[in-house]
């Protein structure tokens, strides 16, 4: 019963923190760090995924939006006091705008030049967040970004984050079944498949790229703004270039256009170098070859992998 | 007034006019056949009006409406279908799914309804896929349904494609070379799709190499050479125009 | 009015340096239809070459810049062998990412080698300035501009001139004929690389005495050479060269006279201007080496 099992992960799931302190008790602060980035980044890979594998466009301007959602909610929250609540919708509403305004301009590039244009916005969105020192504080970082209250209910503790991380990642993921599955899905994966066929079918490409990338924009947006919420400092630097490659190293492993797929990756990408204690640099390098060696030999990822063994087409289950 | 018009229609690309100054007219209900030796602008015409290419010059009209130029997306959202010389599904989806996907822009679109799956969008979405069954099951891909597009032949994508361009029951449909790179039993079915098609008083234009096929089904006859019009007719009185003789045999 | 012109010369050094990254991108892409996203990381590879040559092993500047062009040389080689070979006929996603992949690998072993301070190269050239009416000007700077009108020229020659130079202005008109016609398709594709990343290396090592080589110069360097091949027209490399001496050009104007800190941007706005306006660039349509 497919129910039953929904219901005993998500309690699982939810019990996560007492069961680390009972099973792991010295490491229960770390590995319940370790679960909110998975989860974090797991939605935003999530949400990258929406572009990237369901309208199947390249864009490497995901780190903007991210950054224009942290940036907008942490000034508002450290500058004009702004509550909670408040800071993250500003950070949703921001970065959706954002996309919306670079989408149209952006989407009448074709293919490489799209790839580009989206990477120079990222770049140029770095540049500006670094220099712009009066505004963004540029290397100085913004600092002093208040936890999340909402009324008298305040997340302050791990385990407290780690259900914010929790509830994000099913929102989100939720968010994705529901774009990607039914009709909104078949006009998705009809423009990523053959835009000619699906323009005859009354389908406008444009239409259904920007809708695409807006949300995703918008999710990034707010999920730049949780995360500032919980790391309590934002510095330029999280707006580079790698994190566009992560992103891809996530989606790529997991398996491109799959909910779970995109999930397990995420994990594998948060959790491997945690366990394996890697230095950053290095970090970069395996990831950097990993990706190589990934896109060109299984680009299916661990989901294109799992589903040959099993013969079954899950991902395009007829929903009619 | 014709169902499907165009006036002084121009193409060019770098220099070779593809189509040049073509006045092309189809009532309602009519079956008419565009010819013409290789490179003589057919498909490029086919471009032109259904939003693929830009027109240089001239007019395309649909129902009496000016569609020049307008995106391909729209012009089908008007009742106009076709298909690709180059046979185009979606590979991944299912033959049904590919039908479905062809219908749904033209149901309307309640997102949240969708989400929590109301009665309403139920019943719409089970007469669509009652609609593309009894459609796959005409032109005899009944038992495929469920395959994904991508593993049936080229004959097979090349009925799934036309059955798909009916889904939305189109006013014109367009078909560029039906008959192309298909075997003599499937010619017979196509013919008899288009003949079908034609008793249901559906109006359809296709362009077509095989002249047997054209001989036999087409009301009207339309030739174009060196993307000029230089005869129009029933087939018979077509066939003996020695302007169309020496078109295709005086080279 | 000398602070204009000097911003112009140093628009020109700019241009010199874009115009020899691009032409490399715009051959490859010319050839082989693919958009090589580590092209940048030639340049800063070819860049430590010359620096261990030059300052490491104390070989005199000429020789050490040949050295570097070598050396990149035979890396394009074999990173066509390599990498190349094996995505050319996978879709433009996966080229895109098996190439930056290559990008943030190659970057990050250089940080791993190297280390992130930038590393000065100061040559006697970059050392002696040329005072001509007010405007001092580093005899460096001199060289790269007429190194690079060289180099362009030297490269006409060979694609107008020699075998392998006219078998790439096929191959970037009509690949499929070339290889009908009996044309080692493959070979020229080897070729392109190598002489691509040479290109780059030879920018390195006339530049690099004058800005300073660090890992992360390759990114912002493929994005800029990449508005240079937009902006010129796609494919068509004489068009790659013009953009890039205007890009060039914006960028030390832009640092000059509205903001040095975003001057970096300049190239990104000049690109999608003129792509909105006109999508198929300055001299589009046009195709050939």
């Amino acid at each position: 019963m497919r129910g039953a099992r929904w219901a005993v992960a998500g309690a699982v799931l939810i019990a996560l923190p007492w069961l680390v302190a009972a099973a792991l008790p010295g490491q229960q602060r770390y590995i319940l760090h370790v679960l909110v980035f998975t989860s974090l980044y797991g939605a935003l890979a999530l949400s990258y995924d929406l572009v990237v594998g369901h309208v199947g466009s390249l864009s490497l301007a995901h780190p903007a939006f991210f950054g224009v959602g942290a940036y907008g909610a942490a000034l508002l929250a450290t500058e004009a006091r702004w509550p909670f609540l408040a800071a993250l919708a500003a950070g949703l509403l921001l970065a959706g705008l954002a996309a919306l305004v670079v989408g149209v301009p952006m989407f009448r590039l074709t293919e490489h030049s799209f790839a580009m244009g989206t990477l120079g916005l990222a770049l140029v969105t770095q540049i500006v967040a670094t220099n712009w020192v009066d505004f963004t504080r540029g290397p100085l970082c913004v600092t002093g970004i208040p936890k999340p209250q909402v009324g008298d209910f305040r997340i302050a503790t791990l385990p407290g984050f780690y259900w914010m991380g929790l509830a994000t990642l099913a929102v989100v993921a939720l968010l994705y079944h529901g774009l990607t599955t039914f009709r909104l899905g078949r006009a998705f994966h009809a423009v990523r498949d053959n835009e000619t066929l699906a323009s005859s079918a009354a389908i406008d490409p444009l239409r259904y790229r920007m809708l695409a990338f807006t949300i995703a924009g918008a999710l990034a947006g707010g999920i730049g703004a949780l995360y500032v919420s919980y790391v309590g400092v934002l510095c330029p630097g999280e707006l580079t270039v790698s994190l566009s490659v992560n992103l891809l190293v996530m989606i790529f492993l997991g398996g491109v256009g799959s909910l779970r797929g995109v999930v397990v990756g995420a994990a594998a990408f948060t959790a491997l170098p945690e366990v394996l204690r890697m230095a950053p640099t290095w970090r970069m390098v395996i990831y950097g070859l990993l990706l190589l060696v990934i896109v060109i030999r299984v680009p299916d990822g661990l989901e294109g992998v799992l589903q040959r063994r099993g013969a079954r087409w899950r991902r395009s289950a007829p929903e009619a | 007034m014709a169902l499907f018009e165009t006036r002084g229609l121009t193409r060019r690309f770098l220099g070779v006019t593809a189509v040049d100054g073509v006045d092309l007219a189809v009532e309602a209900g009519e079956l008419v056949s565009l010819i013409g030796p290789n490179g003589s602008g057919k498909t490029t015409l086919f471009n032109c009006v259904t939003g693929y290419l830009a027109p240089d010059g001239g007019r395309v009209l649909f129902r009496g409406q000016d569609v020049t130029g307008v995106a391909p997306h729209r012009i089908a959202h008007l009742g106009v279908g076709r298909t690709f010389q180059l046979v185009s599904v979606f590979p991944r989806l299912s033959a049904l799914e590919n039908l479905l996907t062809f219908l749904q822009q033209h149901q309307e679109e309640r997102f949240v309804g969708r989400l929590v799956r109301a009665p309403g969008v139920r019943r719409l979405e089970a007469a669509a896929v009652e609609r593309a069954r009894s459609l796959l099951e005409s032109v005899g891909l009944g038992a495929r349904a469920s395959a994904p597009a991508g593993t049936l032949s080229y004959g097979q994508r090349k009925l799934l494609a036309f059955a798909a361009a009916l889904m939305p029951d189109p006013e014109l449909l367009l078909l560029d070379e039906p008959a192309a790179a298909v075997n003599p039993t499937m010619i017979e079915q196509m013919k008899a799709q288009i003949r079908a098609l034609h008793r249901a008083g559906k109006t359809v234009l296709l362009v077509e190499h095989n002249m047997d096929v054209v001989m036999d089904i087409s009301q009207r006859v339309v030739v174009l050479d060196h993307g000029q019009k230089i005869a129009e007719g029933p087939p018979e009185v077509v066939r003996r125009d020695p302007k169309v003789i020496e078109a295709y045999f005086g080279r | 009015m000398i602070d204009l012109l000097e911003q112009l010369v140093h628009g020109l050094t700019l241009g010199s340096l874009y115009a020899m990254v691009a032409t490399g991108l715009a051959l490859m892409f010319g050839v082989v239809r693919l958009i090589n996203f580590a092209h940048g990381e030639f340049y800063m590879l070819g860049g430590y070459a010359f620096w261990y040559a030059y300052a490491r092993l104390g070989w005199p500047y000429p020789l050490a810049g040949l050295a570097a062009v070598a050396a990149m040389g035979l890396f394009g080689l074999a990173y066509e062998r390599a990498v190349i070979r094996t995505i050319l006929s996978r879709t433009w996603h996966v080229q895109l990412i098996a190439t930056l992949a290559t990008s943030i690998t190659l970057t990050n072993l250089a940080i791993l080698a190297f280390g992130t301070q930038p590393k000065e190269v100061p040559t006697r050239l970059s050392a002696a300035i040329l005072d001509v009416g007010g405007i001092r000007l580093a005899w460096q700077r001199i060289l790269v501009l007429v190194a690079a009108v060289v180099i362009f020229a030297g490269l006409e020659w060979f694609v107008g001139h020699t075998k392998l130079g006219k078998a790439m202005r096929a191959m970037s008109q009509n690949r499929e004929a070339c290889a009908v016609v009996g044309v080692d398709v493959q070979h020229v594709a080897l070729a392109t690389f190598g002489l691509s990343a040479a290109l780059a290396a030879a920018a390195a090592a006339l530049v690099s005495p004058l800005f300073n080589i660090f890992p992360d110069v390759g990114a912002l360097l493929t994005l800029k050479a990449f508005a240079a091949v937009i902006v010129g027209g796609f494919g068509f490399v004489k068009g790659a060269i013009a953009a890039a001496f205007l890009i060039g050009l914006a960028e030390s104007l832009a640092a000059g006279y509205v903001s040095y800190a975003y001057k970096d941007a300049i190239a990104f706005v000049v690109m999608v201007a003129v792509l909105l306006v006109r999508p198929q660039g300055l001299f589009g349509r046009r195709i050939g080496i």
